[in-house]
């Protein structure tokens, strides 16, 4: 259980410096705040008195709202939040250049805690990852491209009906339900079509598995190397193999000392199914449409403020720390792969069932998700 | 494979899949808030004290206030009016009733109490804050001698986040509301809640109806006394 005490040794770390760099910001937040001492609302039954936090004339809710760990997640994403809101507007006060870091380094925090919650691709694309024979490096830019394309998403959305269009929050947010619901959908169907090939894979190695079996156990190594050898030249043959060979020139002579374990390694990562643009696109894209609603609030508040600019450029800061979150979340989820395939040894049974296991596991688990959070998303609509 | 070997297999995988059940699966549905309301309730008591209805203020964040307000300034004064609000009002209120407009009156562990849909709503919008006015009438008046009413506000879903004011949160409404008393109940900061919240994270967040967010309910004991009847 290695895998595990490391997993848990990297989240306290990664915790602990969050932690520090979220208070080290606030802190430094504060005498950039032109609007530090203003006094709440008069709205509401009674007016709020002076804010305690120095935060600008926002709302306060009593600090003890919520108790617990999950009071505490809560509290920060809240205090980031209104960090935030005054980063944008402390560029129009004297310090807009140290305003203008300020923000961006709070959005790209922002985007790391906040990929943590839903919406930004970290099931779907570490399920992805680990259904499919990718690496690190390509599990690393499918979480970049969907975060780019998530943000690209949000600006151009919050750009076009708002900003051109002076659209209101309600037809934004009807925009953005619709691009959900579309993005959900997709995000099913690309479940459903990596699980259909694979099962298709599964179907047909059972048929030859039993046009096999008349011709003798004997024969089997040699036969099944025939049957199958169409396939091989997909196969990047680096990990599992100890050598390598030219599988254009010589499906024939595919024979390798391991014999038969090889050959179950190679059916197993057949089923993983190679490396793909396709596959990679329909990933990214099912993922990317759907906006993050963070992005839009944070762009739709800094138009408000009439500084678009610094809204798209919170949006992209925030999309590198929301890649970096699934980036992670992707090599964990593969470290896991590949620790579960090391631990098997040598027994080619073993990684069979592993490669199986993610496969089936990750296509399932992205139509699972996808599917359900379609249903989800046709409720009726919400009043905030 | 030897049975040990498969254990062993079967370990991994548990774990393997644990890990990317974790990542994600976990807080994919809708645990963390994106709108922010802090909340000031009136309790309306009749001369019997018994509650007929509660009248909310809920004001939100700066974030999804400026939000809600995008494009409502019609004639282009740089004022929000509550004419030029009215339309948003209208949909918020709305809507609230497919959520049971976040309200839920109860008495101990008993079914919530039937609401009657929102009465005098308003929408104000003052420095960058927008506020959400509006009564919810009971259908039945609730008694408050016997038993203590509880009003608890919150999201099942979590996409809101309602908490209490820091100032005068709740008031009670009316006029005869001697020997009443509505008081905020402390959230528990017990662990035993954060395991079971975890636990529920975890296990219960995918489907539409989860319950997620009753854990950071904000509720208010109502009680009246018969002595100043």
């Amino acid at each position: 259980m290695r895998s595990l005490a490391g997993c848990a040794g990297c989240l306290v770390f990664c915790a602990l410096f969050l932690w520090v760099t979220i208070s080290a910001a606030s802190a430094e937040m504060k005498p950039l705040n032109p609007f530090a001492a203003e006094v709440a609302p008069a709205g509401g039954v009674q007016a709020a008195p002076p804010s305690a936090f120095g935060a600008p004339n926002a709302a306060q809710q009593s600090p003890g709202a919520f108790g617990g760990i999950l009071g505490w997640v809560l509290r920060t994403q809240q205090s980031l939040q209104r960090d935030l809101a005054t980063g944008v507007k402390s560029l129009k006060g004297e310090h807009a250049v140290a305003g203008a870091f300020m923000l961006a380094a709070l959005s790209f925090i922002y985007g790391v805690v906040h990929a943590v919650g839903p919406g930004h691709g970290k099931t779907i694309i570490s399920s992805y990852v680990v259904a499919n024979e990718e690496t690190v490096r390509r599990g690393v830019i499918i979480s970049f491209i969907a975060a780019g394309l998530q943000a690209l998403t949000a600006i151009a959305l919050v750009g076009i009906l708002a900003f051109a269009l002076n659209a209101s929050g309600m037809q934004i947010n009807a925009w953005s339900n619709q691009l959900e619901t579309v993005s959900y959908a997709l995000i099913a169907l690309v479940g459903a079509w990596l699980l259909t090939t694979q099962l298709i894979v599964i179907f047909r190695r059972w048929q030859e598995s039993r046009a096999e079996a008349p011709s003798g156990k004997a024969a089997h190594d040699h036969h099944h190397v025939h049957a199958e050898h169409h396939h091989h030249h997909h196969h990047i043959h680096d990990r599992v193999h100890d050598h390598r060979h030219d599988h254009d020139r010589d499906h024939h002579g595919h024979h390798h000392a391991e014999g038969k374990a090889c050959h179950h390694i190679v059916d197993a990562r057949e089923l993983a199914g190679p490396f793909s643009w396709r596959k990679i696109l329909a990933v990214v894209f099912s993922v990317g449409i759907r906006p993050c609603t963070g992005a839009i609030l944070v762009l739709v508040f800094a138009l408000t403020q009439g500084m678009f600019w610094a809204g798209v450029a919170a949006t992209l800061a925030m999309a590198i720390g929301t890649a970096i979150t699934v980036a992670v979340l992707a090599t964990l989820a593969l470290g896991s792969r590949e620790i579960a395939l090391r631990l098997g040894g040598r027994s080619g049974a073993f990684a069979n069932a592993v490669w199986t296991t993610c496969s089936l596991g990750g296509s399932a688990l992205i139509l699972l998700f996808g599917a359900t959070l379609f249903a989800a998303s046709l409720g009726p609509a919400r009043p905030f | 494979m030897s049975p040990s070997e498969l254990a062993k297999c079967r370990r991994v995988l548990t774990a393997a899949l644990a890990v990317v059940a974790c990542s994600g699966l976990a807080q994919d549905a809708r645990a963390h808030p994106h709108v922010w309301a802090t909340v000031r309730s009136e309790i309306l008591l009749d001369d019997n004290h018994q509650i007929t209805g509660i009248r909310h203020a809920w004001t939100f964040d700066e974030f999804y206030s400026a939000m809600a307000v995008q494009g409502l300034d019609k004639n282009g004064d740089g004022v929000y009016s509550a004419e030029e609000l009215k339309p948003l009002a209208e949909v918020n209120v709305n809507s609230l009733k497919d959520f049971d407009y976040f309200t839920f009156v109860h008495i101990g562990d008993g079914d919530n109490l039937r609401l009657k849909p929102p009465e005098n709503y308003s929408l104000d919008y003052d420095k960058g804050l927008l506020t959400l006015h509006f009564t919810l009438p009971l259908e039945k008046p609730v008694d408050t001698h016997k038993q203590t009413v509880d009003v608890d506000v919150y999201d099942p879903s979590f996409f809101v986040a309602f908490g209490f004011a820091t100032e005068a949160p709740v008031k009670l409404a009316g006029n005869n509301v001697k020997g009443c008393t509505a008081e905020i109940k402390k959230p528990d900061p017990d662990s035993e809640e954060d395991a079971k919240a975890l636990s529920e994270a975890f296990f219960s967040q995918l489907g539409p109806n989860s319950n997620f967010g009753s854990q950071f309910a904000q509720t208010v004991a109502v009680k009246c006394n018969d002595a100043h009847l």
